[in-house]
């Protein structure tokens, strides 16, 4: 059955290799810009280091974002191409040092020294300016998740908008126009059909896409990351991803509330209950509805029509060579990465754990080790650990990567669509349902006490 | 000195005034841009520049809410307008013809009537912005409000659409319904028994835009 | 007089005379800040309508250097940001973006009635509506700030503008299948 454990070893290996040095670094420029620098400066100097300390703090998220976004990219080609292999049983990358580990670092310096070109009777300007359109979207719209991911860290807290995922959303419909810019300025009809159908697939698809996102916004009551993540805190019980609320009663009865609990939240009895059925089936239908739709968004096989290798000859980014080419790349994993976050945080609770609080204190072992770490020396004077953050985002990592190794699964498993099935498919079947979906949570959720 | 003039330039009401600056002539260029591009497709990704200023400068009026309304909508719907311009011009064609006039041998007043009748439509829109910028002086004391926006301004606009203003919100997604159904309707191609009585116009037609097609570069 | 309709190249233009064009008006902006904000003490000379002379000024020097023979753009782009901020230099923040409104509204106008492609006509509505949606929410934000009714109405003329787009774009690709054409001086299906 495990003919091929070695493989399986070997790619974990990597994961947790790859993982630990980039959290690791992203975790050492934080703290030395965010903490370190501005408690050094302050014990130096004193008062007259507050404006430079702002500054530091204000700096921080960005630089964070532009180092963690290119060693993340790589980490990811590297692991699509070794899981894909292991799902097809070939062997991946495997030669460049141990392990094939520096296959795509080296990937990336062969890209950034490769000609840059621009063919002929292109339109120079908007062909140069397409792929700074794509990538700039994917780093912005990442930003109001920072606070939601980092369990609101002080640091990133200045990030959180009251209209966290209406903006989130805005940068992800810009990709679309860079596409079509893209496609048009190469000066190739491969370029153009591509472009005209990332345009097409992307209005199509936007539309379940935000409908699900709305049905958990409505069931939160907020369009705040934080306040959403927050409310999803408490176990698997609470997250959107069951109901979005709708098994809170049923949390807090376990917890220790028993039946007066269940009374409270399910307060018109029978019909509560088969409401809040309603809610948990609704609320994964949105949840694969938000998965298809994005995995749409992204052009990401299944979907993956714009840039279809054997009919378009990789679509719109035909033209493309070098560093265009590489900024190209470089977003498309930064988007899947980015739409893994959102997932995470509207879906399946940030950075919550999934086991709830009073299973996981009754753990002989388990509350020992959390006040161990807490009182420990790294903690409570170098503040390189902050106990509240360092488990919220362990368990991001591992919600994010695992969604993206389930991205990969899906390109090893399913063939493209055509595109009168992708259309069909999108305003056929997913609009009616992501209404009809909506509808439901609009009047289920009158009868059952949420979290909303 | 320099602190002083420093910090009265770095002061809350005096940034306003450097970033709608700064906005307003990125805007202006790019709008002008938009009107005088020969190349419509490239007018149409000026406009979404354009549109993007124009949220900046929401944001400046503290409407958080519209300005990313305003670059979801526009990103999205200005994209559309694109990809139809870019399947209905020929290429070839698409740079709209320039024309040369000759009006050397004219004497220089004729020569300065003869330009001010071409460029009638320039007058017609300056005079526009004349009358308007007139009015708008004229009108110059509205009663102003000191308050600053509330930061809960999506949840005062939710409540407004659904309780004061809900039958204008019913109505517009009823024209909204209309217009689509209409224009689904209008675009979607000449009834079929045209096909039955002339399949060669049909077949002269598809090569047309077969032709049309290849042309495109 | 003969007029040559084609895809000949434009007269040629001189990048130089414009530049000093652009010089000439950025001077000329600040000497208008400079008189206009004039330190307390020294009695001021500028009252608020002597700005439209500076326009007006400007835009004939622009011409002569236009006739002369001066890079058409620049001086066009340098004559509208010049007056623009003469014009709005003077007053308080609500009457600048009401101002601006009313440039970029005349500015699609223009555009409207100037150009020939139909696509053209669409991006420059585009314009104009999103000028009154740049008034709405000045008024909103400096008379009207608790119950911002307007933002409430750019809300409906978004609305009103997706419709709008989404109609006249059926009506153009339905003309262009019987005129093979997007050029409105084509479109004379009435007429004949």
């Amino acid at each position: 059955m495990f003919s091929n454990g070695d493989e399986i070893f070997k790619i974990s290996r990597l994961t947790i290799v790859w993982l630990a040095g980039i959290f690791t670094i992203v975790w050492m420029v934080c703290w030395g810009l965010g903490i370190a620098l501005p408690m050094l400066l302050t014990s130096q100097l004193g008062d007259k280091a507050a404006l430079t300390n702002e500054i530091l703090r204000a700096a921080t998220p960005v630089i964070a974002i532009l180092v963690f976004i290119p060693i993340n990219a790589m980490f990811m080609v590297l692991i699509e191409r070794r899981a894909l292999a292991l799902w097809t049983v070939r062997k991946g990358p495997n030669r460049v040092g141990p392990d094939g580990n520096f296959q795509t670092a080296a990937d990336a310096v062969k890209l950034l020294l490769k000609e840059d070109i621009t063919p002929t009777g292109a339109d120079a300007v908007m062909h140069t300016f397409a792929p700074i359109l794509f990538f700039a979207p994917s780093v912005f719209g990442a930003v109001p998740l920072l606070a939601a991911v980092t369990n609101n860290h002080p640091l990133f807290h200045v990030l959180n908008l009251p209209t966290g995922i209406f903006f989130v959303l805005a940068a992800g419909a810009l990709p679309v126009v860079a596409l079509v810019m893209a496609g048009w300025a190469s000066n190739n009809k491969y370029s153009l059909v591509g472009g005209l159908r990332s345009a097409a697939q992307a209005i199509s698809y936007e539309i379940p896409l935000v409908l699900s996102l709305i049905t958990v916004c409505l069931m939160a009551g907020t369009l705040d990351l934080v306040k959403i993540t927050e409310q999803q805190a408490g176990g698997i019980l609470n997250w959107n991803l069951l109901g979005g609320g709708a098994l809170t009663g049923l949390n807090n009865a376990l917890a220790g509330g028993g039946a007066k609990a269940l009374a409270t939240s399910y307060f018109m009895g029978p019909i509560s209950y088969v409401c809040a059925g309603l809610l948990v089936i609704s609320l994964i239908i949105s949840f694969w509805l938000y998965l298809t739709g994005a995995c749409a968004e992204i052009n990401r096989i299944p979907f993956d029509l714009p840039e279809a290798e054997s009919e378009l000859v990789s679509g719109y980014n035909t033209e493309y060579s070098g560093m265009k080419f590489a900024i190209f790349f470089l977003a498309e994993f930064t988007n899947l990465f980015v739409v893994s976050s959102i997932t995470t945080v509207m879906f399946l609770g940030g950075g919550d754990n999934p086991i709830p609080p009073y299973i996981l204190n009754n753990i002989p072992g388990i509350p020992q080790m959390v006040a161990a770490i807490r009182d420990s020396y790294f903690c409570s004077t170098l503040h390189i650990i902050n106990p509240e953050t360092f488990f919220a985002t362990l368990w991001v990592i591992a919600k994010v990567y695992g969604l993206v190794i389930f991205a990969v699964l899906i390109r090893g498993t399913l063939p493209r669509f055509r595109i009168d099935q992708l259309m069909a498919f999108g305003w056929k079947r997913l609009i009616p349902l992501s209404l009809i979906v909506f509808i439901i949570v609009v009047f289920a959720r009158e009868f059952v006490i949420c979290h909303g | 000195m320099g602190q002083d003039m420093l910090s009265t330039l770095l002061s809350a009401p005096n940034v306003e005034t450097w970033a709608f600056y700064l906005l307003t002539t990125l805007s202006i260029c790019l709008a002008i841009g938009v009107l005088v591009d020969r190349v419509v497709i490239r007018s149409g990704f000026i406009l979404i520049g354009v549109f993007g200023t124009i949220s900046g400068i929401f944001l400046l009026l503290s409407a958080q809410f519209l300005a990313l309304a305003q670059i979801m909508i526009y990103a999205v719907g200005i994209t559309l307008m694109v990809v139809i311009a870019l399947m209905l011009t020929n290429p070839r064609l698409e740079r709209e013809q320039l024309i040369v006039y000759n009006d050397d041998s004219l004497p220089p007043l004729a020569k300065l009537f003869a330009s001010c009748k071409r460029n009638l439509n320039l007058w017609v829109a300056v005079l526009s912005f004349v009358t308007l910028y007139a009015a708008l002086i004229g009108e110059n004391h509205w009663p102003l409000s000191d308050q600053a926006v509330s930061q809960d301004a999506v949840q005062t606009l939710g409540e407004a659409l659904v309780t004061n203003y809900s039958i204008p919100f019913e109505f517009a997604s009823v024209l909204l319904l209309a217009a689509l159904m209409g224009a689904i309707m209008l675009a979607k191609g000449e009834p079929k028994h045209k096909v039955e009585d002339g399949d060669l116009t049909i077949v002269d037609e598809t090569k047309k835009q077969e032709n049309n097609l290849a042309l495109q570069r | 007089m003969e007029n040559v309709v084609g895809t000949v190249k434009a007269p040629q233009s001189s990048i130089t005379l414009a530049i000093a064009y652009s010089v000439i008006a950025a001077a000329v902006v600040g000497i208008y800040a400079g008189i206009l904000f004039t330190p307390p003490g020294i009695e001021k000379i500028v009252t608020h309508h002597l700005d439209f002379w500076f326009c007006v000024g400007l835009a004939l020097a622009g011409w002569v250097l236009r006739s002369v023979g001066g890079h058409k753009g620049v001086i066009v782009t340098m004559t509208v940001l010049a007056s623009f901020v003469i014009l709005t230099l003077n007053q308080p923040m609500l009457l600048r973006y009401l101002t601006f409104a009313a440039l970029l509204f005349s500015m699609g106008l223009y555009g409207m009635v100037q150009s020939r492609n139909a696509v053209r006509v669409l991006l420059s509505i585009e314009l104009m509506l999103n000028a009154v949606n740049i008034n709405l929410i000045a008024f909103s934000r400096y008379v009207d700030p608790i119950s911002l009714k307007g933002q409430l109405f750019v809300i409906f003329v978004l609305t009103v503008a997706a419709a709008e787009a989404a109609v006249g774009l059926a009506v153009v690709l339905a003309i262009y299948r019987s005129t093979q054409s997007v050029d409105m001086d084509k479109f004379t299906l009435l007429k004949h």
